[in-house]
């Protein structure tokens, strides 16, 4: 607001907005800046190699069937389905100790009223000597702290991915006592370390990935993701 | 999977409570929820061994000991005389086929078979078939059931590319392509190996002379197969998570004794094939590594104790013997992750994790950052669009499997999906529309190009505040706002867009402009804001698919220090239909004589406002202003 003469009407300054989603994903990408992590990009259009085979997701994988992953000009390439192929780009071309994050979109065939075709993810991961479990749960509880606050109630459950093990999803206990899942991370599992010619003897790593659109309805209230994506003037202008 | 709670005990010496099997099952990283005596557990993909009462109890066998016995037939069978070639063991390596004949009547099944019946709802079809599903379901391995007497003891296994209609045992007509791994008779396809059989000759209410197929297939050779043709199969879910190559005999054998439970076995052979060697994983048995994944300290006579409780054997010279049932366990990682699931996740205490000691570098402020800036400070709103559009042209990138035809192409250009945002909005009594989107845009050309782009898109009134209410948003627009801010662009990128084909009644010109981020020569001229500012998070207000009503009011001041007074009241007001209020109008004749024209939006979560619900809203408003000497509302 600009006020110019006491005697006039304030002149309102007509503010636009950044859209909550690159709000959320930019909040999250400066967190991990500030425990080590180097934010990197990379394509969305990626090839199965970076995709699914460095990360260990055998061909046989239901995620790389024709359902699951939209494929581009005769399976040449594929939309990537998580931020983790620009990752392993970068950890093909450096040698640890690294800490780097990526955030943005990722595509998966799936439209209903709680998945959508796009949506947007943050990753990192942390590659250096010695790196355990006991570390990650320490990283993820101040994630989890830093968003939702140091008195949220956190659970690990044992989960299954390809390219961490062991692997775990993290859930938070909401104000209605019902837990709900925030993120997904494990230690990197040996096999992706070797893929990117690291020696997995000496390195090992923590990865995890956030599901961008996930916390940006619980930190705004928002309930249907779809609303994200309408373009509404009336939901966009209130961020 | 829904598994019985007393189907689980039955193979638990223990007898802990339902809860108490919940929350163990959670540890172990089992997500369950539990409706009467019903325990439904979601398993993740790499733990096929557990798709059983039997597997499931095995893998509690950390918690609670377990009880591995099962009531098999343990008599001697004699060999079967079938005409059986395998074209591709490597798909199928371990097979077994029983013949097996009954005579007498079947008048009900025993309790245990009822209870699963009835229980989880499964839909009963004919004794075998039956006796099959409920094997599956006890002990996790699928069985196929033909009628003997229509294979004329003839069957071949093969992997073949097929052009082939395929009526499944439920009737449905399926069109069989590419590559399959098929069971034929006679030439004719008659099973869709570890999917589901063919009508023609699987079992019917009144076969007593029943082939039973017991198999192992390699789940890569399964997979994608039961989705592509849309057949729902319990088999194909267990061969494509990989049952358990060892188990054949025993599985077989139990399906003898269930069978004997109801009714007279008259006649049994078995045919048994394996046509590789069965080899066991080993892993060396070390804690120290375990310790090292898992930032824990447990002893090796604790470990050993684990590896124990878990099943896998420990030989003398410290080897592991990973069991046959667990395909999931290939690496030192993976005995990481079981013993964190005995430990439990939760119970694992944390250790600081130590961020790479580095210089941080300071935030750069790229081109990008800096335009997104300059356009929100100027009332732009950032819109993300899904890149997909029907229409395709030689550069696009196509979508081999789309979600629908119009997806079927990665948009080339940002400019449709903005158009189409604005159109949106219009048709939402918007009247004054900056937006703006900011990504990569993919095209071919020997290979892929990526090259981020910005889009802006105008239409409408420039701002609602009264110097600019009348103005509207043109190519000058956006030539002052990038010039304002030292960039030079060439103006012709301005397009106006034909309103030609919009699903729209208003008439504002729309105007965009399309640039590759690169293109733009630099940053824009004194951005104040940093790279990056994080807002603070809030709860939004839940907007409203309810149209707006819009009023306007006219006030005469007699005395201009009254503006600021009216003002606070009028922008400050509280109602709940009150969406938005501003000054739209402002003419100051002199001191005395000043005009101020305020705009009210009103609009409900709930409902269509009425002219009436409005009408009481400005009278609320008037009446507050009546309140303030000096001001008039002329005609009032």
């Amino acid at each position: 607001m600009s006020s110019g003469n006491e005697f006039e009407p304030i002149l309102v300054e007509d503010i636009g907005s950044e859209h909550p989603i690159s709000q959320t994903k930019n909040y999250l990408l400066s967190l991990l800046s500030s425990y080590g992590f180097t934010s990197i990009e990379g394509p969305e259009i990626e090839t199965e190699e970076f995709n699914f085979d460095m990360l260990n997701i055998k061909k046989t994988h239901p995620a790389r069937q024709m359902h699951d992953t939209f494929y581009i000009d005769n399976k040449s390439f594929v939309l990537r389905t998580h931020t983790s192929p620009v990752q392993i780009r970068a950890m093909t071309l450096n040698q640890p100790p690294f800490s780097y994050s990526s955030g943005g979109k990722v595509y998966r065939k799936d439209d209903d009223a709680t998945h959508l075709p796009m949506f947007h993810q943050v990753e990192g991961i942390h590659i250096d000597k010695e790196v355990n479990f006991a570390q990650l749960k320490d990283l993820i509880y101040k994630i989890i702290f830093e968003l939702f606050g140091t008195d949220t109630k956190i659970r690990f459950r044992p989960s299954y991915f390809p390219f961490t093990e062991p692997s775990a999803e993290v859930d938070i206990l909401s104000n209605n006592g019902k837990w709900l899942e925030i993120l997904g991370c494990g230690i990197v599992n040996p096999v992706v370390i070797e893929n990117c010619d690291i020696d997995a003897i000496t390195y090992s790593g923590l990865a995890f990935g956030l599901g961008v659109e996930r916390i940006a309805m619980l930190k705004y209230g928002v309930d249907d993701i779809r609303d994200f994506y309408k373009s509404n003037l009336d939901f966009l202008k209130q961020f | 999977m829904k598994i019985l709670y007393k189907h689980i005990l039955s193979f638990l010496e223990e007898k802990p409570s339902i809860e108490d099997i919940s929350e163990k099952l959670f540890q172990l990283g089992h997500e369950n929820e539990i409706t009467n005596e019903i325990i439904d557990i979601e398993f993740t993909p790499n733990r096929g061994d557990c798709l059983s009462a039997y597997g499931i109890a095995r893998d509690l066998g950390v918690f609670y000991k377990f009880n591995s016995w099962l009531d098999i037939d343990n008599s001697n069978i004699e060999p079967l005389q079938i005409d059986f070639t395998n074209k591709c063991s490597e798909d199928c390596p371990f097979i077994i086929f029983l013949n097996i004949e009954i005579d007498g009547e079947i008048k009900k099944y025993q309790p245990y078979i009822e209870d699963y019946f009835q229980n989880l709802g499964v839909k009963k079809n004919n004794f075998f078939t039956d006796m099959s599903n409920y094997l599956a379901y006890e002990i996790g391995q699928p069985t196929h059931c033909y009628d003997f007497d229509k294979i004329n003891n003839e069957i071949e296994f093969n992997n073949v590319e097929l052009d082939f209609e395929f009526e499944t045992l439920l009737g449905k007509k399926i069109k069989l392509t590419n590559n399959n791994c098929i069971f034929s008779s006679n030439g004719t396809p008659i099973n869709l190996a570890g999917i589901m059989g063919d009508k023609s000759t699987s079992c019917k209410k009144d076969t007593s002379n029943a082939l039973i197929e017991c198999a192992y297939f390699n789940p890569e050779s399964i997979i994608g197969k039961a989705l592509k043709y849309d057949l729902n199969s319990d088999a194909s879910y267990k061969f494509e998570r990989g049952v358990n190559p060892e188990f054949l005999n025993i599985a077989i054998r139990r399906f003898i004794k269930i069978v004997s439970d109801h009714v007279n076995i008259s006649k049994i052979n078995i045919y048994e094939k394996s046509y590789e060697d069965l080899i066991k994983k080993v892993l060396d048995f070390d804690v120290s590594i375990i310790n090292k994944i898992l930032g824990v300290n447990i002893s090796k006579d604790l470990y050993a104790n684990y590896i124990e409780m878990l099943g896998f054997a420990l030989t003398n010279d410290k080897k592991i013997i990973v069991p046959s049932h667990r395909h999931d366990i290939k690496h030192q990682n993976d005995m990481a992750e079981e013993v964190a699931r005995i430990i439990g996740y939760n119970n694992i205490e944390i250790k600081d994790f130590m961020p790479i000691d580095r210089d941080k570098l300071p935030e750069t402020l790229t081109k990008d950052k800096a335009i997104k800036n300059l356009l929100i400070k100027n009332g732009f709103s950032e819109v993300i669009n899904a890149p997909f559009t029907k229409h395709g042209s030689s550069t696009s990138l196509q979508i081999d499997n789309p979600l629908d035809i119009n997806k079927s192409f990665f948009r080339t250009s940002l400019k449709d999906s903005l158009v189409d945002n604005i159109i949106y909005n219009e048709n939402r009594q918007h009247d004054s529309i900056k937006i703006f989107e900011i990504s990569d845009i993919y095209t071919k050309n020997n290979g892929i190009n990526s090259e981020k782009s910005l889009c802006l898109a105008i239409s409408g009134r420039v701002s609602n505040n009264y110097e600019n209410f009348s103005k509207k948003l043109d190519k000058k627009y956006l030539n002052d706002l990038f010039a304002n801010a030292d960039i030079d662009l060439d103006s012709n990128l301005i397009e106006k867009v034909s309103r030609d084909g919009l699903k729209t009644k208003q008439k504002n010109e729309i105007y965009c402009l399309e640039i590759k981020i690169d293109d733009i020569p630099k940053l824009p001229l004194s951005n104040n804001h940093k790279a990056s500012v994080n807002k603070p998070f809030f709860k939004y207000n839940k907007i409203s698919d309810f149209p707006s009503s819009t009023r306007d009011i006219s006030f005469l001041l007699h005395d201009e220090t009254l503006i600021s007074e009216l003002e606070n009241t009028l922008l400050n007001l509280k109602s709940e239909n009150l969406k938005e209020a501003f000054v739209f109008d402002f003419y100051k004749k002199d001191s005395n004589n000043i005009k101020i024209g305020f705009r009210f939006i009103f609009q409900s979560r709930f409902s269509t406002l009425t002219i009436s619900d409005v009408d009481k809203e400005m009278i609320n408003i008037i009446d507050v202003t009546k309140n303030i000497s000096g001001v008039e509302i002329p005609g009032l």
